[in-house]
C-alpha cells in the first residue's frame, strides 16, 4: 500500500463495517467496534493482531477503572440518602432565588470536573448531587441530564485542571502556565448561558411542589451522612493543593475509599447489591471504551488515522475552522483526550502565529464536546444514568443547541484571538481585573433580576390558574 | 444460569467468553513479556568498562529501570562527555546512535560515557493506541540485527497510576501522563517515582563523573517545530551555534534553539542549571512518531518513507523537508553521529581538557555504506546489564 489513497481502504471499510453491524445487524456498539477493528487489520494485511487489540484496550485502563469506581461511589451515596438530602436543602434554601440557584448548581456541578479534569467524574459526583434538585425545580429528567452533562464538560475544561490543554501543550512544548484566565473567560459565561437556556423556561412555568421534594436524612443521620463527600473533597483537594507532599492516590482508589465509607453513614443498604448494580450499569460503556481502544489502535496501525489527520489539518484557513468544529468533536467520540492529542496538536501548529494559549484553550473545549458524541458520549451517557433515563439519546437531544453554541463560541474565540491576546494578557492587570469584576457584577445583577421575574411570573401564573 | 433480566446470557455463554478472553490475553501477554528481553549490545574495542546506572543511585538496583552505562576511557587524561540515547524509546535513532558509538568509537584522550537505553523500562512496552511494532531490524553485512521499539514513557507496569497533574521536581505542572517521561523529570528525586529516580541517577552521574559536556539524543515528528536542531542551555549556546555553523558548511542543515527558561524538567534546562555540564539536546526527524503518518510498520521506522508526509510537506505543514526518499534511519543516525563529533570538536577548541574520540562514523559514510556496516554482527560477544 504505497499510495496514500490505498490506505483509505481499511479505514473506510472499518467505518462501513461498524455502521452495518450497529445499525443493520443491531449488534452492541462494543462488538461492532471490535468487528470493524479486526476487519480493518485483515484488509491491511495485518492478520488478526491480538497483541494490538489488547494493547488498544489497555490505553483506556485508567478510564475504565475511574468509570467503574465513580459509578459505585455515585450509587452508594444515592443509596445512603446523601444525594436526596443535599438536593432537598439546596431547593429549600434557595426557594426564593430560583435563577440564582440554577447558576449556583451549575457551577457546583462543574466543580468536580474543574478539580479532576474528568467530565465523567463530574457527572457522577457533583452532577449526581444537583440532579435531583434540578428535577425538583421542575426541569425534566432529560434536560437535567443535558445540564449536568454540559456542566461536566465545561468543568473539565475550566481551570485549574484542564487535561486536554495539557496534552496539547505537551505536544508543542507549551507549559501549563497562563491558562487560568483565558479558560475562565471561555467557560464561565457559557455555563451561565447554557443553564439559563435549558432551565429558565421550566422553572418559570413550575411552582415547587413540596410533596415532590426529595426527602432529607439530615436529622436522622446528622453530619455523618456527608462523610463520603467530605473525604472525597479532602483527598482530591489535598492531592491537587500539595502535589509535592501528598502522594497521588489515583482517582479509582479515592472513589473506592469513599464508596466503602458510604454504607456506614446513612440509610441501610446492601453494599454488595449496590456495587453489583453500579457495575452492571457501567458495563456497556466500559465495553464500548474497550472496543474504541481496539478501533483506535488499528486505525493507527493501518494508516487510517494519519489519513484523516493529514486531510483535516491541510485545509485552507476558512475550511480549517469548519474542520476544527466538525472533526474534533467527532474524533472526541472515541476519546476527548485522543482528539486533543491527535488533532489538537496539529491544529495548534497549523494556527501558529495566533496566541497559542487562546487557541489551545478553545481547541480543548471543542475536543471536550466529543464527550457528547455517540457511540461513547461519556458525559451524555452517564448523565442519562444519573437521571435514570435508559435512552441516552434523549439527553443528548437537549445538548445539541448548547453544544453548537459552545463550538461556535470556541471557534469565535480562536477567530478573535488577537483581541483576547491584547485584553487578557494586558500588562495593566488592575484595569483588566476591574473590567472583569464589573462584568461579573453586571451578570450577577441580571441573575437577581431574573429571580424576581421568575417568582413574579409564577405568582401571576398561579393567580391566573386559581 | 445467570440472571436473564435485560438480556443477560446463560452461564455457558459466560464460560465460553471467559475462555476466549483468557486465550487472547495469554497470547498477548506472551508477546508483551518478550519485550522484557533486551536485544544485545556488542561493546567495541573502545569500551573500557561497563557499569550500571544503579552504581550512581542504589535505589535503582533490581528495578526494571536500571540500565548499562558504557565507559570509553582514553589512555591520556582529558575531559569527559556524556551521550544519552533512549530517553524516549520510540525515537530509535537516539539509542542506535549510542549503540553505534559503543561499538565503534575509540577514545584516545579523556572519556566518553554512553547510556544507550536511558529509560530502560520504556523499552519494555509500546504505547497503546499507536499501533507500533515491537521490533525493527537493521541489515548488517552478517545478517539482520533486531532492535526494540519502545514507548515514550516508562512502562506503566513499572510505574502506575499516573496522577491527574504531574508537578515535577523543578515545579513545572504537566499532564499526568508526563510523569513517566524521563525528559520531563529532571533533576529527579531519590524519593520520587521510578522515572524521577532515573533522572536523579543521571544527574548524579553527571556530577560524580564531572561531565564537561552532555548530549541528549532525540527524534521528533516532522510536524514539530523543533526539529533538525540543537537545543542548548545558555551556557552551551556558543558551542551549539559554532557546531551548527560547521555542520551547515558540511551540507547538513541544522538549527539552534535556546533552552526555554520556563520549560522545566527537560535535560537541556535542568542538567545545565543543576550541574556544571554544558547541556545540549539534539533532534532528528522521525516520521514513525508523527500524527500524520500512514501505515505504522517496522519498514517505516527504518526507511522513513511516508507518502502522507510527502503531501504534508507540499502543503507547507512540516518543519523539515520531506521528499519521496523520506528520512531513513541511516540519515537520522548519521546526522546524530556527525553532530556529536562536531560538538566534541568545537568543545575541544575551547578547552585544554580535550575529549578526543576516533572512529565515529560520519554522516556521509553512514549514508554511503548503510548503518548496518557500522553495527556489530548479530552473533558477536555481548555485554551489558
Amino acid at each position: 500500500m504505497s499510495s496514500p489513497y490505498a490506505e483509505m481502504v481499511p479505514i473506510l471499510l472499518m467505518i462501513a463495517t461498524f455502521a452495518a453491524m450497529t445499525f443493520a445487524f443491531k449488534l452492541p456498539v462494543s462488538v461492532s467496534l471490535v468487528g470493524a477493528a479486526i476487519l480493518g487489520a485483515l484488509v491491511a494485511g495485518q492478520g488478526v493482531p491480538l497483541r494490538h487489540l489488547v494493547e488498544g484496550t489497555l490505553g483506556y485502563m485508567d478510564t475504565l477503572l475511574i468509570i467503574a469506581t465513580a459509578m459505585v461511589f455515585m450509587r452508594m451515596i444515592q443509596a445512603s440518602g446523601l444525594l436526596d438530602t443535599i438536593a432537598h436543602h439546596l431547593i429549600t434554601g434557595f426557594e426564593s432565588r430560583p435563577a440564582s440557584l440554577l447558576v449556583l448548581m451549575m457551577l457546583f456541578a462543574m466543580s468536580a470536573g474543574m478539580i479532576t479534569g474528568s467530565s465523567t467524574a463530574a457527572v457522577l459526583t457533583t452532577g449526581a448531587i444537583v440532579a435531583p434538585a434540578f428535577i425538583a425545580l421542575g426541569i425534566s429528567k432529560n434536560k437535567t441530564g443535558a445540564i449536568i452533562a454540559m456542566a461536566g464538560i465545561l468543568g473539565m475544561i475550566a481551570p485549574p485542571v484542564n487535561i486536554p490543554v495539557m496534552i496539547i501543550g505537551g505536544g508543542v512544548d507549551m507549559p501549563y502556565i497562563g491558562f487560568a484566565l483565558p479558560l475562565l473567560v471561555l467557560t464561565l459565561p457559557l455555563a451561565v448561558a447554557i443553564v439559563l437556556l435549558l432551565g429558565l423556561k421550566s422553572i418559570r412555568a413550575t411552582t415547587i411542589d413540596r410533596s415532590l421534594l426529595p426527602p432529607t436524612y439530615h436529622r436522622q443521620y446528622g453530619w455523618k451522612l456527608y462523610l463520603p463527600l467530605v473525604i472525597l473533597v479532602v483527598l482530591i483537594v489535598l492531592e491537587r493543593a500539595l502535589p509535592s507532599i501528598v502522594p497521588s492516590f489515583g482517582m479509582p482508589l479515592v472513589f473506592m475509599v469513599c464508596a466503602l465509607v458510604a454504607p456506614f453513614t446513612g440509610r441501610r443498604m446492601n453494599p454488595l447489591v449496590v456495587a453489583r448494580d453500579a457495575i452492571r450499569a457501567a458495563l456497556p460503556v466500559m465495553g464500548i471504551l474497550a472496543g474504541v481502544g481496539m478501533f483506535l489502535q488499528i486505525m493507527a496501525l493501518t494508516g487510517g488515522r494519519g489519513f484523516i489527520v493529514s486531510l483535516l489539518v491541510g485545509l485552507p484557513l476558512g475550511l480549517l475552522y469548519l474542520s476544527i468544529g466538525l472533526s474534533m468533536p467527532l474524533f472526541g467520540a472515541v476519546s476527548a483526550y485522543g482528539s486533543a492529542s491527535i488533532l489538537g496538536v496539529p491544529f495548534v501548529l497549523a494556527l501558529l502565529g495566533t496566541n497559542e494559549i487562546i487557541v489551545a484553550s478553545a481547541l480543548s473545549l471543542v475536543a471536550a464536546m466529543g464527550d457528547l458524541m455517540p457511540p461513547t458520549a461519556l458525559a451524555g451517557l452517564f448523565a442519562a444514568k444519573v437521571v435514570d433515563q435508559p435512552n441516552y439519546t434523549r439527553v443528548l437531544k437537549h445538548c445539541l443547541i448548547p453544544a453548537l453554541l459552545t463550538v461556535g463560541v470556541s471557534l469565535g474565540y480562536i477567530a478573535t484571538a488577537d483581541f483576547w491576546d491584547r485584553f487578557l494578557f494586558w500588562d495593566n492587570r488592575l484595569a483588566l481585573y476591574g473590567i472583569l469584576l464589573a462584568i461579573t457584577a453586571a451578570v450577577a445583577v441580571v441573575i437577581l433580576i431574573l429571580d424576581r421575574w421568575v417568582i413574579r411570573h409564577r405568582v401571576a401564573t398561579g393567580e391566573a390558574q386559581s | 444460569m445467570i440472571e436473564r433480566e435485560g438480556g443477560y446470557g446463560r452461564g455457558w455463554t459466560a464460560v465460553v467468553l471467559l475462555l476466549m478472553t483468557g486465550a487472547v490475553l495469554l497470547t498477548a501477554s506472551h508477546s508483551f513479556l518478550a519485550m522484557r528481553v533486551d536485544p544485545p549490545i556488542y561493546p567495541g574495542p573502545g569500551v573500557t568498562h561497563v557499569v550500571a546506572l544503579s552504581d550512581y543511585f542504589e535505589g535503582l538496583i533490581g528495578t526494571p529501570a536500571d540500565t548499562a552505562v558504557y565507559i570509553l576511557e582514553g589512555s591520556e587524561p582529558g575531559g569527559t562527555a556524556l551521550v544519552l540515547g533512549g530517553t524516549h524509546a520510540n525515537e530509535p535513532a537516539s539509542s542506535l546512535t549510542a549503540i553505534t558509538l559503543i561499538e565503534n568509537a575509540q577514545v584516545t584522550r579523556g572519556r566518553l560515557i554512553v547510556i544507550p537505553r536511558a529509560n530502560h523500562s520504556a523499552f519494555t512496552c509500546t504505547e497503546p493506541q499507536e499501533g507500533y511494532p515491537q521490533t525493527y531490524t537493521i541489515e548488517t553485512p552478517a545478517g539482520p540485527r533486531e532492535f526494540r521499539y519502545g514507548s515514550r514513557g516508562t512502562n506503566p507496569i513499572d510505574q502506575w497510576p499516573d496522577p491527574v497533574i504531574y508537578v515535577n521536581a523543578a515545579g513545572q505542572s504537566l499532564a499526568g501522563s508526563e510523569v513517566r517521561n524521563l525528559n520531563r523529570s529532571y533533576p529527579g528525586s531519590p524519593s520520587g517515582n521510578l522515572t524521577e529516580q532515573v533522572a536523579y541517577a543521571i544527574v548524579k552521574l553527571i556530577r560524580q563523573e564531572d561531565i564537561d559536556i552532555s548530549i541528549d539524543l532525540h527524534e521528533a515528528s516532522p510536524e514539530y517545530p523543533v526539529i533538525n536542531a540543537i537545543v542548548a542551555h545558555e551556557d552551551a549556546l556558543n558551542i551549539a551555534a559554532e557546531a551548527a555553523m560547521f555542520l551547515e558548511f558540511e551540507g547538513m542543515q541544522i538549527g539552534v534553539e535556546r533552552s526555554p527558561a520556563n520549560l522545566r524538567g527537560l535535560s537541556h534546562r535542568e542538567w545545565g542549571d543543576a550541574t556544571d555540564t554544558l547541556a545540549l539536546l539534539v533532534e532528528a526527524p522521525n516520521p514513525a512518531q508523527g500524527r500524520l503518518r500512514g501505515q505504522t510498520t517496522a519498514k517505516l521506522i527504518v526507511e522513513g518513507i511516508d507518502p502522507y508526509y510527502v503531501r504534508a510537506a507540499q502543503r507547507g505543514l512540516l518543519y523539515v523537508p520531506f521528499s519521496a526518499e523520506g528520512h531513513p534511519i541511516d540519515e537520522r543516525v548519521g546526522r546524530h553521529l556527525q553532530t556529536v563529533a562536531t560538538l566534541l570538536d568545537v568543545y575541544n577548541s575551547y578547552t585544554n581538557d580535550d575529549i578526543v574520540v576516533a572512529g565515529i562514523p560520519t554522516l556521509s559514510a553512514v549514508l554511503e555504506q548503510g548503518l548496518g556496516a557500522f553495527l556489530a554482527p548479530p552473533s558477536g560477544p555481548e555485554s551489558g546489564l
